[in-house]
């Protein structure tokens, strides 16, 4: 339709306009570029957010804390037992101007301290030392709150991803083979999709304390049926038509015609659903750490510090702190969802007045 | 729908009845740590403690298994559980000694006079009870539970009794010793009224919503309105409610509402008039009610709002503007018709979420709802009422899919039921 005129302009293939198309769509490209970018700096924090010096040259030697982990204190003349603390002895370096330095990470507290290590204090209130104040073991909330971010998001990831492979195998084959094997697994999803899902995986990790992936693993089992009836309907619409019993009569083995040629033309609603489907699995784990059936404690997640926030309602910034940081990082993922939806599948109303 | 409710139920069934740490193994630990600390105070029981296990006499963990069933293999208790399997109540213990065939027990009064029974060994393992007047008795009946070493054969009297979901029994809560059902019924209706009226509302704001921002698609309030619709659709109606709480529950902000529960603590609510109550009631659930309208506030009214769009790009509404229809009578009588189609089928579906949206609410708001209950059973491996809550929120599910048909039908008159 409107996209016609351009292709004998531009001899673009159907994603590459898409593609054009969701970049005039400022709201949508720019969440995508932000989210994309912070998520690809949120891989670096060990060196942006840590409590672990990045280098430390003491007596005209260099150390690389960061890379070499533990370092004890007594390395650097430090008097105390165990690891070095590296926020006290670059103070101390400054004072003693001996020509010793230490490069601490930008912003130098870990998401895993907490009273035990020197100096944190519980609940207190945001301030230039703790961006957004710390919770009730004196953890600093803001480098949970990084940290949660790319948990929280490659948990999402994953987990779509996942779902994606299984719909398409599983909802593709029931599409296109159909018969017993359609019949079996409907009724399967049937019976699946008639549990409370949110409760079976309460159940299954009150039994379990699940670690990242086998989190992934359980929310799988009970999350693929959405995409696999998406799937196993667009399959079944496509088998139809024409260019299907082409590819067949021409001698494409079953596989060749499901994965080449059926499913480059239902792409159109497994893109634009993935988005939300991220949305779902980012929300999917913050409850559940909120239940207190998630990630096990100490793995930093937004569930978690909301839940501590909510038991002591009068220390805001744990509470607004993770809610505002999931809020906008589904707001966006959000506009991303609704930018891809309008490239991949532009609906035009018209209207009479 | 059988067929999915069985299944369902087997499944969750075979997973509760087989997950380590349930119910008996706590028990015994239980009861383990505190044998243990009574045999410290004693200065002799240090040694058993060692052993693990062994410290529980032999007949109470016998005990222990029969109350949770688990002295039958699994089959026989989902089926005890359904109410197809006959589930033996009354149990007493007795010793056969060697060599002995008859003995008699008493099994409690009947008619004012005490009842005996006589248990009979006719072929060594096989036992028959019968009444003093030599016939067999028809409510009891007898096994051997197992043969000693020296001969002598631990036996077993009981009843038989018919009773499980399907004669609607769930059977009796572990944590609160009493029959699910009657733990249930209240909090059932406290979470049913939030339901009720949390989709009330959401049904009262989000379709007209719907249809104002479908007739003014593209104007400045269709915008902001859609700016609203994105926010509420990025943040989980709980998170929101802690949200709410923190700023109007009186912890850093205002102070204008409670913190939570259902009403006031009940020695005050006891006292109150009938006006109070109402008043009170209101006050309590204002913010609960917003967190969960939230939920279904941005996909209801974007529903409303495309299917709206759709309708009137549709041909016959260039029809009617054809024949010179005036707007109104077009948008209000034809295309409103086959725009609340898609809303009228999602009703029966709020049915269940109005069971499973409750969880998170229920505890931000500290309201000892229907979904709390659950939520805490499986906390303490309650499993009777993890199980009876199941068996409700999937048999709500099945006659929610049956009242959306049902909605359907009335208001799509293309689909007839045959």
């Amino acid at each position: 339709m409107v996209e016609k005129n351009k292709v004998e302009e531009q001899h673009l293939s159907i994603l590459q306009k898409r593609w054009l198309k969701f970049k005039t769509l400022k709201r949508g490209y720019y969440a995508l570029v932000i989210i994309t970018t912070l998520y690809g700096i949120s891989f670096l924090l060990p060196i942006l957010i840590n409590n672990r010096a990045l280098i430390v040259s003491y007596e005209n030697e260099l150390y690389f804390p960061i890379i070499k982990g533990y370092v004890s204190g007594q390395t650097f003349g430090q008097d105390v037992p165990g690891e070095a603390k590296y926020r006290e002895l670059r103070k101390s370096f400054k004072e003693d101007n001996t020509g010793n330095w230490v490069l601490m990470p930008p912003y130098p507290y870990s998401p895993f301290e907490d009273i035990t290590t020197d100096g944190n204090k519980m609940y207190e209130s945001p301030s230039g030392k703790h961006w957004l104040g710390t919770d009730n073991t004196g953890r600093d909330v803001f480098a949970r709150l990084c940290y949660a971010f790319n948990i929280s998001i490659s948990f999402a990831l994953i987990l779509t991803i996942i779902n994606y492979f299984l719909g398409i195998f599983i909802g593709g084959s029931m599409g296109y083979f159909g018969g017993k094997f359609d019949l079996f697994f409907q009724r399967l999803i049937e019976i699946w999709a008639s549990l409370p899902m949110l409760f079976v995986i309460i159940i299954i990790s009150s039994i379990v304390k699940p670690s990242f992936f086998l989190l992934i693993g359980i929310y799988t089992l009970v999350n693929w049926i959405g995409m696999t009836y998406l799937i196993r309907a667009e399959f079944y619409r496509e088998k139809a038509k024409d260019y299907v019993a082409a590819a067949l009569s021409m001698g494409q083995s079953d596989v060749k015609v499901m994965f080449k040629h059926i499913l480059p033309n239902s792409l159109v609603p497994i893109i634009t659903y993935f988005p939300f489907s991220v949305v779902a699995g980012i929300s999917a784990l913050v409850g559940l750490d909120y239940l207190g059936f998630g990630l096990a404690p100490p793995t930093p997640s937004w569930g978690q510090m909301l839940d501590v926030g909510l038991q002591n309602v009068s220390k805001w910034w744990m509470v607004f702190s993770p809610v505002a940081a999931q809020f906008l990082t589904l707001l966006s993922i959000v506009f991303i969802g609704e930018g891809v939806r309008e490239a991949f599948d532009p609906k035009v109303y018209s209207r009479l007045r | 729908m059988v067929p999915t409710f069985l299944g369902s139920t087997i499944l969750v069934f075979t997973i509760l009845q087989l997950a380590p740490g349930g119910p008996l193994e706590q028990t015994i630990l239980q009861l383990q740590m505190g044998g243990l600390a009574g045999g410290g105070e004693g200065g002799g029981g240090s040694a058993a403690g060692i052993d693990g296990g062994s410290i529980l006499p032999e007949s109470a963990l016998k005990e222990l298994k029969r109350f949770y069933g688990f002295d039958k293999p699994i089959y026989q208790r989902y089926l005890i559980w359904l109410g197809i399997w006959p589930r033996e109540i009354k149990h007493r213990d007795f010793e056969i000694p060697v060599g002995e065939t008859l003995t008699e027990k008493r099994v409690g009064k009947r008619d004012g006079q005490i009842w005996r029974i006589d248990v009979k060994s006719l072929d060594g393992n096989n036992l028959s009870v019968f009444d003093k007047d030599g016939t067999p008795s028809p409510v009891w009946h007898a096994s051997i539970d197992e043969i000693k070493d020296d001969g002598t054969r631990e036996a077993v009297i009981f009843q038989q009794e018919y009773s499980g979901i399907l004669t609607g029994n769930l059977g009796k809560s572990y944590t609160y010793l009493k029959p699910v059902t009657e733990v249930m019924k209240p909090r059932f209706k406290i979470s049913l009224f939030f339901g009720l009226t949390g989709i009330f509302l959401s049904y009262l704001i989000c379709i007209p919503l719907g249809i104002k921002k479908a007739l003014n698609h593209g104007s400045v309030f269709d915008f902001g309105s859609s700016v609203a619709i994105f926010m509420a659709y990025s943040i989980p109606g709980w998170a929101l409610g802690g949200v709410l709480l923190v700023l109007f529950g009186g912890g850093s902000f205002w102070d204008f509402f409670p913190l939570g529960g259902f009403h006031s603590p009940i020695e005050i609510w006891e006292e109150m008039t009938l006006l109070e109550k109402v008043v009170d009631q209101v006050h309590h659930m204002i913010l609960p009610v917003i967190a969960w309208s939230i939920g279904s506030f941005a996909t209801m009214t974007v529903l409303m709002k495309n299917s709206l769009l759709e309708n009137l790009s549709q041909d016959y509404i260039r029809t009617a503007f054809a024949k010179g229809l005036n707007e109104k009578r077009v948008v209000w009588l034809h295309a409103m018709r086959n725009s609340v189609i898609p809303i009228a089928s999602g009703i029966g579906h709020i049915l269940g979420v109005v069971i499973a949206g409750s969880y998170f609410i229920e505890r931000v708001f500290n309201i000892d709802g229907f979904g709390r209950l659950a939520y805490e059973a499986i906390l303490s491996r309650d499993y009777p009422i993890t199980l009876g809550f199941l068996v409700v929120v999937v048999l709500l599910r099945l006659i929610g899919n049956i009242i959306s048909d049902l909605a359907l039908a009335t208001v799509d008159p293309r689909i007839r039921f045959k």
